[in-house]
């Protein structure tokens, strides 16, 4: 119940009043908006709070997946699969194709999401069994959440997720900058088999850890998969406080205990602050953008796709340059793959490449060699170009 | 695993050879993720190897 103010065609204005705190605005006795203890809110309950970027996730509705669409039997390593700013990590835990799928929820607006394919199960884990997906966050993007202070925000996740297998699964946050680590674990239910649901959590704000304000991974939001024992045997931590494995993943299903079993998630946001406001949709290149911050990938676009313009510095090496679309985090990494599909060339030689390698780097410049068996000549202008192939990429990276 | 070698200026870069057979190069900058690996490769008597 709510004190209500309704405006209609025959009064005008109706105030009926109650003692529960809070309020509805309606318009002819339909409800439009309500002020609860988490604020202003739209008739769903949807927090309306305003304000740009206020999602601390980047590519939260799955969009960009620069390094590809689908990545197949994955079993080991911790690791960027498809989906840019998603990482994954594994061990013990089955064998997995993670893809950018089309399968979202009707209606909501998103297009894509992530999904989780068991290939190969393993129904017995090992105590140290684990498989989640995570999204590692900048420390001076989140000075705003007053971690650390006696204001501390509290903050709320919110996210749709789909899988044939119900139970109970665990979203946790984990800050790493504070010795010994601290993070605080919250479970949710997936009520309905093959059936898309919202889930929306609040983590207490933390008064204990600042995090860095620097450009380095300072908190993660995990999503729990499977978890062993060691993770499991315990009780659930659901206040901040420091590391114990056993309590931070608790009441996890085994998702990886047949090869029937599937996850969807998509609308990731994380805010500050109680209560869900609707997702917010960035413009694709604003989200490409803030994606580049920390990842540009080159290749698969165009059989000749250039890479970029540079000099012949020997008869077996070019020096490339190329400009970068956005100011990456920190150091880079370059990483090659198919170079013998791209070649040097010059207008009289032509030849193909046997290494790339990274040479100098700026935030928004980057220079890398070209290595070729022969036939190029010191001081010769020259372009780098892919060799009527789809198979060349140049990954530049500053991950966190 | 890794190689290292020096590029045009004199410094130090790393080269990893992935398991797909691509390459990653980087340098060594303590806020390189690839750097951290490297050091924890070393760390566990791991020793690179020369590039040609």
């Amino acid at each position: 119940m709510a004190t209500t103010i309704n405006a209609n065609n025959t009064d005008g204005v109706v105030i009926t009043p109650d003692t529960s705190g809070e309020l509805e605005l309606q318009a002819n006795g339909v409800t439009k908006a309500k002020v609860t203890a988490n604020g202003l809110q739209d008739a769903n309950g949807n927090s309306l709070r305003g304000g740009s970027f206020r999602n601390l996730i980047i590519n939260g509705d799955m969009r960009i997946a620069q390094r590809g669409t689908s990545s197949s039997s994955y079993s080991s390593g911790d690791t960027y699969l498809t989906l840019d700013r998603w990482r994954s990590n594994i061990s013990t835990a089955g064998t997995w194709t993670m893809s950018q799928d089309t399968d979202v929820p009707i209606g909501e607006g998103f297009a894509t999401s992530m999904k989780w394919d068991c290939t190969t199960a393993n129904s017995s884990l090992s105590a140290n069994s684990y498989l989640y997906a995570t999204q590692y966050l900048e420390g001076q993007n989140l000075q705003q959440l007053k971690k650390g202070t006696a204001n501390a925000e509290s903050l709320t996740l919110s996210f749709w997720v789909k899988s044939n297998k119900t139970g109970t699964y665990i979203a946790y946050l984990f800050d790493v900058d504070t010795p010994s680590y601290r993070y605080i674990s919250k479970s949710y239910t997936i009520n309905t088999a093959d059936t898309w649901e919202k889930k929306t959590i609040t983590y207490a704000g933390d008064t204990i850890g600042a995090l860095d304000n620097d450009n380095a991974r300072s908190l993660d939001l995990l999503f729990w998969l499977v978890a062993g024992t060691d993770f499991t045997s315990g009780t659930l931590q659901t206040s901040w406080g420091t590391t114990v494995n056993a309590n931070r993943a608790v009441g996890q299903v085994n998702l990886a205990d047949s090869t029937s079993n599937y996850i969807n998630i998509t609308g990731v946001q994380l805010e500050v602050g109680e209560g869900a406001s609707d997702f917010e949709f960035l413009p694709y290149d604003v989200q490409l953008a803030r994606c580049q911050r920390y990842c540009v990938a080159y290749g698969g676009v165009g059989t000749y796709e250039p890479f970029g313009i540079g000099v012949e510095t020997s008869g077996t090496n070019a020096s490339i340059q190329l400009g970068l679309p956005v100011t990456m985090r920190g150091s880079i990494s370059l990483t090659a793959s198919n170079v013998g599909d791209i070649r040097v060339s010059d207008g009289s030689a032509f030849a193909a490449a046997t290494a790339i390698n990274i040479d100098q780097r700026g935030f928004q410049q980057v220079m890398f060699n070209a290595t070729v068996a022969s036939g190029l000549a010191a001081t010769k202008a020259c372009r780098l170009i892919a060799n009527n192939s789809l198979a060349p990429r140049i990954i530049f990276t500053s991950e966190l | 695993m890794y190689k290292t070698t020096t590029n045009s200026f004199g410094q130090t870069v790393i080269i990893r050879t992935n398991t797909d057979g691509s390459t990653t190069s980087f340098f060594e900058e303590q806020d390189n993720t690839d750097y951290q690996e490297y050091l924890e490769w070393l760390s566990e008597g791991n020793t690179p190897e020369e590039a040609e």
